[in-house]
């Protein structure tokens, strides 16, 4: 399916999309294939021309929006500057270039880092994050599909309980969580931070996953039911495959999320061999000398991984932000 | 009630106890559905939190919970000049407490985000190349905020920092210091960090809502000969106003929320003697820092549940 053919139809929704795709192969569209923004009417030839060539007061919105872009991500540049160079240069300034020597010592150094190695937190955040993802979306879309389709008892009380859980903040479950993983002996392991994350995400994926079934049209799965599926055979040939768009929404989120998380690791993770990274990261500042070269590479470090994934993941990413608060 | 409940039920009308069969099918299946994710759900998110709203009557002996108090935390806490620090708020001098230094980031964070982020979409709206421009300034809510918090603390650092420089170049010495440990202002640079951050998520959604808008109708109102700002408030924002209450309100849960970037740039204490603490912050020194008070620590944290819960219920009622 080429980019004119899918602009010509409605983009407003992608579920359209992914039933032309199951016609042509069960393929589901890739991501660049998916038109961000609505389409715009055909122009006139005339039209076109005249908006390729800025007009003066256009060529000033792009300098000033460009200019506005990079001051945006100067921080970063400088994080990334400090990360390669050595210390007194970056004390000197990191704006200033003559001179400048590259040096990888700081990535070497942060990732066997004494009190905080990087290499290992990293190794950890890992071992956290993937489980915790996979099990939110799997029980997520398997919670959301009664949600969307079934009326039952408390469905409204259950309803209100998750939208009180998506406004409290993670501060209010420490107490508790702390006490019960005491309790159950699982304090300061992978399974008891994996397992807080999954209850706390779990409340908005079955939100945003209930939201997304509701669109989807129930023809499809009357048809299935007067040919004698099952509701676990509808569910697994129709509701999943249907909401595969919604769903690596999901992942990308709740990675970002998870991987990100600093104050849940800081309560229940306290030998130092299970530091996550970004609990690791404070742990680099030195005690004279601020180590900003040691900082700015263990950060570079921790934040690669999410920004790498947005930046791949970019269109389901936005989508599902705006989707989860504004649906 | 789908067709083949409908079926059904015609069906069990013909034999005793048929219903019974069928409701228990249905039984079944809700239960294989939604017990696996609601129990991690209530054991580890819906109890914790009535555990600490229950917890914050009755005293507590480190982790272990003694007997009824009423409303003693309770009135400890909002008393306790770590959350609201009435003689220093008279003189408007930090600290004046988590709740206040709270309260002041949802005052100017929030309506300067959202005003950032509602221009930022409409500058970039008819760009070419709007979607690098937009993920440039959206980047940054992608990172983790402690690093955010640390690379705060870079640029506000005396000699490191680019913001101390870029002073200097002004001529503006007099201005050069740590922002970030400086009790008086340090907040005021944290906000700004925040603003810097947040402002790319108002602006994801306020473009989401432009590109939503059919581009005929601005075309027309052009011709009609409209200038840019009759555009703006007759056609632009009616269609954007709604988006704005979703903004607003997920600017001033996210600010509420705010822990990572205080910690980073101020620690455990949030700042020095405690000059830009935030509820989050007073709720871990708590409850997981020596002397232990959870009672305190939950009532914090209700408060902080408190200020947002209806908010959030506002936005899932608009929809």
């Amino acid at each position: 399916m080429t980019e004119d053919s899918f602009n010509s139809t409605d983009s407003s929704t992608d579920r359209n999309a992914n039933t032309d795709a199951r016609a042509d192969g069960g393929r589901y569209l890739s991501v660049d294939e998916i038109p961000e923004t609505a389409p715009v009417a055909d122009r006139t030839w005339s039209e076109r021309i005249a908006d390729a060539v800025p007009s003066k007061r256009r060529g000033l919105k792009y300098v000033i929006a460009i200019t506005i872009a990079l001051l945006w991500i100067v921080p970063f540049i400088g994080l990334v500057m400090a990360s390669i160079r050595p210390l007194s240069e970056i004390i000197g300034g990191w704006w200033h270039l003559e001179g400048m020597t590259i040096t990888f010592e700081n990535y070497y150094q942060a990732w066997n880092h004494s009190t905080a190695p990087m290499g290992q937190a990293l190794r950890n955040t890992f071992i956290v994050t993937i489980p915790a993802v996979l099990v939110v979306m799997l029980l997520g879309v398997m919670a959301a599909y009664p949600f969307a389709r079934f009326e039952f008892p408390l469905k409204r009380t259950l309803f209100f309980l998750i939208l009180l859980v998506m406004a409290a903040p993670p501060e209010l479950v420490a107490m508790g969580n702390y006490n019960a993983l005491r309790e159950f002996g699982l304090f300061d392991t992978y399974m008891g931070l994996i397992l807080v994350h999954i209850g706390w995400g779990l409340g908005w994926v079955v939100l945003f996953l209930r939201n997304y079934l509701l669109g989807i049209p129930k023809e499809l799965e009357e048809a299935a039911r007067i040919d004698g599926a099952s509701r676990y055979q509808i569910f697994r040939t129709i509701i999943l495959p249907l909401s595969t768009p919604a769903l690596v929404s999901v992942a990308v989120i709740q990675f970002t999320w998870v991987w990100n998380a600093f104050f849940f690791p800081l309560v229940f993770m306290r030998s130092p061999e299970l530091y996550l990274a970004p609990q690791a990261l404070p742990l680099m500042r030195g005690r004279v000398q601020v180590e900003w070269g040691l900082i700015a590479a263990g950060s570079i470090m921790t934040m690669a991984v999410p920004v790498i994934l947005f930046l791949l993941l970019e269109r389901y990413y936005k989508r599902g932000m705006v989707a989860a608060v504004a649906d | 009630m789908s067709l083949r409940d409908h079926i059904d039920a015609l069906a069990a009308d013909n034999e005793v106890g048929g219903v019974l069969n069928i409701d228990r099918e249905k039984a079944v299946a809700l239960a294989v559905f939604l017990i696996p994710g609601l129990s991690l759900f209530a054991i580890f998110s819906v109890g914790p939190i009535v555990y600490s709203a229950v917890g914050s009557f009755y005293a507590w002996d480190t982790f272990t919970m003694e007997e009824f108090v009423g409303l003693d935390n309770w009135i400890r806490s909002l008393r306790d000049p770590l959350i609201v620090h009435w003689s220093n708020i008279q003189e408007f001098r930090y600290p004046m407490g988590a709740l206040t230094h709270n309260l002041l980031w949802v005052v100017i964070h929030v309506p300067a985000s959202t005003f950032l982020g509602l221009g930022l979409a409409l500058l970039f709206a008819d760009l070419k190349g709007r979607r690098i421009l937009r993920s440039m300034v959206f980047a940054g809510f992608t990172v983790p905020p402690i690093v955010i918090g640390l690379v705060l603390m870079f640029i506000y650092d005396p000699q490191a920092g680019i913001f101390n420089e870029v002073l200097r170049v002004l001529g503006q010495e007099q201005w050069v210091r740590n922002w970030t440990q400086s009790p008086q202002v340090a907040i005021y640079a944290l906000i700004a960090g925040g603003i810097w951050v947040h402002t790319g998520f108002s602006m994801l959604l306020y473009s989401s809502a432009l590109s939503a808008i059919d581009p005929s109708l601005i075309e027309s109102a052009k011709v009609d000969g409209a200038g840019a700002w009759r555009r703006f408030w007759d056609i632009i924002w009616p269609l954007v106003k709604p988006v704005t209450a979703v903004v607003v309100i997920m600017g001033i849960i996210w600010v509420m929320r705010m822990f990572d970037i205080v910690y980073a740039a101020g620690g455990a204490a949030g700042g020095p003697n405690h000059a830009y603490s935030v509820l989050g912050i007073e709720v871990y020194r708590a409850a997981f820092r020596p002397e232990i008070d959870y009672g305190m620590a939950m009532v914090v944290a209700l408060i902080q549940l408190f200020i947002v819960a209806p908010l959030a219920l506002y936005i899932a009622r608009m929809n």
